[in-house]
């Protein structure tokens, strides 16, 4: 169940990111939205470590974006 | 973590927290001036970028935290790039301990393991440590250097401290743009070291919570993990990300201040014992997440994440930001909804029958490894202003955040457990301010 979730997702995301790379994208002169801070990933680190925090201490999950680990005894 | 009484003044570290969080806050406006009478390119921190916050976190009838965090970072000429961070954690308050409400009163020592540090939960209440206190100060680094006009290397590392634990973390990356810097392919490593020495030592997992058998020497766990990486602009106004990791851990994985209640047929606490939990745990996940401009003022954030680990949680995860941008991008809103569910680990039970003890050895009551819902929702404000030294614009900020857990797997109880509340979830407010420049 959890590999089939995992590589069904996996495979969604791979078809679009990768298979179709060579269709996608813009030219250099084409990223003036893409440049916008709010376009950035990770564009608030301190918000998302302050909520990264929180769930690695009131969940059982963490990770994904970054690192799981938390190096915090919370956990 | 840290659980004790009466070794430390919280009102008074409160206060000095207080005053070293407002100090560094503040350090902005003291540079903003100093900019009016000195050259822009005079200050120590004159080409580095710092943003820095501080948050405030209450549980209702539980914990509150104090969170002043900084980081200052530099992007060089030739690409090069560095940046450090400290958080401080100060929290205290009231912490579940894991045994089960009951209809008679309950009473429990402390870690310590002082006659004078135990205390007692009256009927109908959650049992709570009252005097559970944490105080923590990380530490962290990483600095990334380009090996080629499409590769990057990035190394980082990081060190927390807190009276009864102490972790070392270090990591390392590397990424490959191709496709014309339309894609990114990265691929990381990280392995964590932890020394764990508990209050009162490290309980005999399993073992009778009345006898207090402890093990001697501290104890250890170390993790690595590994995330594979894939970024992709779709268009001119959409970005994604896709991740695939997964991490290991091995070791003393238990919570050492954590007991659970054993119950008779008829509902009535005949003791309590230590948790048991496994020594390895395997956790892998998928993370989905895409960045959309829809008009000029606003834009998403929306991040999916599937997880699952061999002790049998699997949780889904959604998060939306929408940033609305105001007044010529000079400042913005950015309402946020998060929601999460998880199911209960293979050995979590809310307690323990006399007559039914868990075939695995391994039992746990830590809610947080049961099953729920959790909700958040936030609004994050910001103001652009004008920039310090040579930078071109400095942000204030002030966000908050409700956040909620939900049980809804339940449980038959014996018949002198009902009508409390077993599952009593939890409720919590955070506040923060930000100030980057």
């Amino acid at each position: 169940m959890m590999r089939s979730r995992l590589g069904f997702l996996f495979l969604i995301a791979v078809t679009i990111l990768v298979s179709g790379c060579n269709m996608l994208g813009v030219k250099p002169w084409q990223r003036d939205v893409l440049a916008r801070e709010e376009m950035q990933l990770g564009a608030d680190p301190l918000d998302a470590a302050i909520d990264d925090h929180l769930y690695f201490s009131k969940e059982a999950s963490s990770g994904g974006r970054s690192y799981a680990g938390g190096g915090c005894g919370c956990n | 973590m840290q659980l004790k009484r009466g070794a430390f003044n919280t009102q008074s570290a409160r206060r000095r927290l207080m005053a070293a969080s407002c100090a560094l806050l503040g350090a902005g406006v003291a540079r903003s001036q100093e900019t009016h009478m000195a050259p822009p390119d005079s200050g120590l921190l004159e080409d580095w970028s710092v943003d820095s916050a501080l948050a405030y976190y209450h549980e209702d009838g539980r914990i509150e935290a104090i969170e002043p965090v900084v980081d200052v970072s530099k992007v060089f000429a030739d690409g090069q790039a560095v940046n450090f961070n400290v958080t401080f954690d100060a929290l205290s308050g009231a912490s579940p301990n894991g045994a089960l409400t009951s209809h008679t009163a309950q009473t429990f020592a402390s870690p310590s393991g002082k006659p004078e540090h135990r205390y007692t939960t009256a009927p109908g209440q959650l049992p709570v440590d009252p005097d559970y206190q944490d105080d923590r100060i990380a530490v962290g680094g990483n600095w990334t250097v380009s090996i080629s006009r499409l590769d990057q290397v990035s190394v980082g590392g990081k060190v927390s401290a807190e009276d009864d634990f102490f972790s070392a973390t270090v990591s390392a990356s590397i990424s490959h743009d191709f496709n014309e810097k339309n894609t990114t392919l990265s691929f990381g490593v990280d392995n964590e070291f932890d020394s764990i020495h508990p209050i009162g030592a490290a309980p005999v997992p399993g073992s009778d919570y009345a006898l207090a058998q402890k093990q001697t020497g501290g104890k250890t766990k170390d993790g690595v993990g590994m995330l594979l990486g894939i970024t992709q602009v779709i268009t001119r106004t959409w970005l994604s990300e896709f991740n695939i990791s997964v991490d290991r851990f091995q070791g003393y994985l238990n919570d050492p201040y954590k007991i659970t209640s054993i119950i008779d047929s008829a509902g009535g606490t005949t003791g309590y014992e230590y948790e048991s939990r496994p020594d390895q745990r395997t956790r892998k996940s998928a993370y989905w997440e895409n960045r959309v401009a829809w008009s000029s003022p606003v834009s998403t954030a929306l991040s999916l994440r599937y997880m699952s680990d061999d002790w049998g949680v699997r949780s889904d995860t959604a998060q939306l930001h929408l940033r609305w941008s105001l007044s010529a991008r000079d400042r913005y809103i950015e309402p946020t909804i998060r929601w999460y569910r998880q199911t209960a680990a293979d050995f979590y039970a809310p307690f323990v029958l006399n007559t039914d003890m868990p075939p695995s050895g391994y039992e746990s009551s830590d809610s947080r490894l049961g099953a729920f819902r959790a909700m958040t929702y936030g609004v994050k404000f910001a103001q652009k202003l004008p920039g310090l030294g040579s930078r071109a614009e400095s942000e204030l900020s002030v966000r908050a955040e409700y956040y909620q857990q939900t049980f809804d797997e339940r449980m038959a109880v014996p018949l002198g457990l009902q009508g409390l509340d077993l599952y009593p979830g939890l409720k919590a407010i955070l506040v923060q301010v930000g100030w980057r420049f």
